[in-house]
């Protein structure tokens, strides 16, 4: 398992941050995601052999927003 | 008839009903509740009704926009599974006439009404309860005009900080949004996935942990109540009060999309801007700051000044001499008093059917707080104050004022 963070700049509150948290429950490999609208970023802890960074930055482009990683 | 079977309905039920017991409800209020009851100091208990018709209407004007600044975010993630479902369904939809070579109708939309109702009905029922619980607690402790200013003050900044956030202003901004704590969000979402009702429901009553600034000073106010009761109705009829506007917003911007989504928000944005500006404003009126708009603006605008005014009514008890206020539900006249410094004299309040705010009379600098009777006379001891000294006066929320100037 590896921990990634990423910028979510386009965050505009709270709920953008709910949205993207529930990535966990429907992206393959995820254990847990942890995102912020203070800081406007996300960690990432998942499965390296199940998920790529691209499949996690294509995911959040479908919630409407732009992933970049750190 | 195909063509009219993915047609959205021309207005859905719940909002007609909405609606309309808005426009009842704001009908039975001027009827019942006369001018003569408006601006109360809901504070305290002068006027129980009356006191629950201007939480009532507090909320219906501006509590509900600027409620749903800071709690928007947890309706819209009450929405946000059905919302995605819409986008999935739509788009699913699209593709399956353009596989039949149809031309793209769009699929008819879930009914995002139910679950804002849902979340409305849960958020008036925890906010009673909080407003019992700080009834209770109110009745046993008090709060002193200058706790309420700073606590008026520290509202008004966060509401400020918020519509600065919405603006954009500076990233700073950002911390004034409170986040709910992880784990109950992600107990909501997995309990509550694929389920309409409970998501809604439960977001509904987390709102009590993100009270928008509105919502603060009502909730300072049910615990200035000290009453369980007290407390409970006024939690009531301000959270029902926000709740058609709340429900509109809410409703209208998930049905009309992302663009017009922004000009509510920045609209809202303004509103929640210009509240906050008032509510620091009452907090340095009722701390007796010179900075506040009122004091600073006073000298320079024409006003209701008198050089210590006698009764104006014929057969009045008053002597020559006598320096009176004369306290109104319009505010306080004159504004400025005159008055000779070096000596103490006695200021006459006099009120006549009074049932405004102005009658929780507050003199800051000299920790004077009273609640003056509706009609009637009180005598206030104001000690000798140097020539040059201004003391100011205000009503316990800060928005009538006036001074005393010494020469």
């Amino acid at each position: 398992m590896v921990k990634k963070t990423f910028k979510v700049p386009d965050m505009t509150c709270t709920n953008c941050a709910m949205k993207l948290e529930s990535l966990e429950d429907t992206l393959d490999g995820v254990k847990e995601i942890n995102a912020s609208y203070h800081k406007l970023q996300m960690t990432v802890e998942y499965d390296e052999s199940k998920l790529t960074d691209e499949q996690i930055i294509a995911a959040v482009k479908k919630k409407g927003y732009q992933a970049l990683p750190v | 008839m195909s063509r009219n079977r993915n047609r959205k309905p021309s207005l859905d039920p719940v909002i007609l009903i909405a609606l309309g017991i808005v426009f009842v409800t704001i009908a039975i209020v001027m009827v019942v509740f006369q001018s003569n009851t408006y601006d109360v100091n809901i504070a305290n208990n002068s006027g129980g009704i009356s006191q629950l018709a201007v939480a009532f209407i507090t909320g219906l004007t501006t509590g509900g926009l600027s409620c749903l600044a800071v709690q928007g975010g947890l309706l819209a993630s009450s929405l946000a599974h059905q919302i995605e479902q819409d986008y999935l369904e739509q788009a699913a939809h699209a593709e399956r006439n353009k596989q039949r070579g149809k031309k793209n109708q769009p699929a008819p939309r879930s009914n995002s009404a139910f679950p804002i109702f849902l979340f409305l009905i849960a958020k008036v029922v925890a906010y009673t309860v909080l407003g019992a619980l700080l009834g209770l607690v109110g009745s046993y402790l008090t709060l002193s005009p200058a706790t309420r200013a700073i606590l008026m003050i520290l509202i008004g900044v966060f509401m400020l900080g918020n519509a600065l956030r919405m603006f954009n202003v500076h990233p700073i901004f950002r911390y004034f949004s409170i986040e709910p704590p992880k784990f109950i969000t992600r107990y909501i979402r997995r309990t509550a996935k694929g389920t309409d009702t409970v998501t809604p429901l439960f977001l509904g009553a987390l709102t009590v942990f993100i009270p928008c600034g509105v919502t603060q000073a009502m909730m300072a106010a049910a615990l200035g109540t000290s009453s369980m009761a007290m407390g409970a109705a006024l939690m009531f009829a301000f959270t029902l009060g926000t709740s058609p506007v709340f429900f509109i917003v809410a409703y209208l911007t998930t049905e009309l999309g992302s663009r017009l989504e922004k000009l509510f928000m920045r609209f809202v944005a303004v509103v929640v801007l210009i509240l906050g500006l008032v509510t620091i404003n009452g907090g340095l009126n009722v701390l007796g700051s010179q900075l506040s708009f009122q004091n600073l603006t006073r000298n320079l605008l024409p006003s209701n000044s008198g050089s210590a005014p006698v009764a104006q009514a014929a057969g009045s008890s008053f002597a020559e001499g006598d320096v009176v206020l004369y306290v109104q539900n319009e505010g306080y006249f004159p504004q400025t008093i005159s008055a000779p410094a070096g000596k103490n004299f006695i200021l006459n309040l006099v009120t006549n059917q009074t049932y405004s705010c102005a009658r929780d009379f507050v003199i800051p600098s000299l920790d004077y707080y009273e609640l003056l009777p509706d009609t009637g006379t009180v005598q206030v001891n104001i000690p000798a104050q140097e020539k040059g000294n201004t003391l100011f006066f205000t009503c316990s929320m800060g928005m009538y004022t006036g001074q005393i100037v010494f020469e």
